[in-house]
């Protein structure tokens, strides 16, 4: 009578483990393509350089004077016209900011607070600026 | 009367199981082979380049000075002047500059943006570029902030005053690799 022969099942199933092995190895491979596809694209999104250019920008701008008189340097009101627009038309990011109050700490020393807004849709950036 | 595990089957078991996978593989395969992902769909050269980019162009806009007082960084500078040429070689070098080896071929176009006196509305103008971009190329966008005082932008004969004061501008740049 004619029957199946289970002489080597032991290489059988040593063969079979392997190409499970196998297979899974070439899974990892293909699945290596998009490993630090999210975080490529989270650090791409994430706008810090925005934020910290228009920052720096908007507290320089805290310090300049509108001249006035006879030169008319309207320099602080140009400046941060600038910011806003420039921001929202080319960064397409809304920024508000603006000088909340001054106050007079124990010592005397006057500190004058400002708030800083940034919102590009996706990240939202507020800050309270105390100078000195 | 002994009762035992029936093994004779056994073979006829992992050769259904192994026949199961291979099923399971083809059907895998075809149906990812319906989006094609190749390493460029990913942005990782993306964030890579951006982030290249954004170091070389703030190198360019930080005040030699270094003191902390605030002084006009060589960016503002070649901003008011409309210094193309310096911006080019000194740009091009810390974009592309390696510390040993051939330099990188990494390409660029700069605009200025800026917003225009006559009425409010923003205007790029070109600073300088490696070389035209054609539009096949697939370029990320890097900016930097700078304040600058008597510019040179095209409307400026018309408001003198305007431009001698100080405002704020955008240096904008493409980056590509060929």
């Amino acid at each position: 009578m004619a029957r199946l022969n289970d002489d080597a099942q032991w290489i059988v199933l040593m063969g079979f483990i392997v190409s499970f092995s196998l297979f899974f190895l070439a899974l990892m491979l293909n699945q290596s393509t998009v490993v630090g596809q999210t975080t490529a694209e989270a650090v791409s999104e994430f706008p810090k350089e925005d934020i910290r250019g228009v920052r720096t920008m908007i507290i320089d701008s805290f310090f300049l004077t509108d001249d006035g008189g006879p030169s008319a340097l309207e320099n602080r009101t140009w400046v941060q016209g600038e910011i806003r627009t420039l921001a929202l038309s080319r960064q397409e990011a809304a920024v508000n900011f603006s000088h909340v109050a001054d106050v007079t700490d124990t010592m005397g020393n006057i500190h004058s607070i400002y708030y800083i807004h940034f919102n590009n849709g996706m990240s939202e950036y507020s800050e309270t600026y105390t100078f000195p | 009367m002994v009762i035992r595990a029936n093994t004779d089957g056994q073979l006829f078991t992992i050769e259904g199981i192994a026949a199961a996978l291979i099923m399971l593989v083809t059907v895998y395969l075809v149906v990812n082979s319906t989006s094609v992902y190749t390493s460029g769909d990913t942005h990782i050269n993306d964030m890579q380049l951006e982030v290249i980019g954004t170091d070389a162009l703030k190198m360019v806009n930080t005040p030699i000075s270094g003191n902390g007082t605030g002084g006009q960084s060589p960016l503002a500078l070649m901003v008011e002047k409309n210094d193309g040429d310096t911006f080019y070689r000194v740009f091009s070098n810390t974009l592309n500059n390696r510390t040993r080896g051939t330099p990188d071929s990494i390409q660029f176009v700069a605009n200025i943006s800026y917003v225009k006196p006559s009425d409010g509305t923003v205007n790029s103008t070109p600073l300088n570029m490696s070389r035209p971009i054609y539009g096949g190329e697939h370029a990320v966008h890097v900016s930097q902030w700078v304040m600058v005082e008597n510019v040179k932008y095209p409307e400026c004969s018309a408001f003198p005053s305007f431009c001698k004061g100080k405002h704020a501008a955008l240096v904008e740049v493409l980056l590509w690799r060929d």
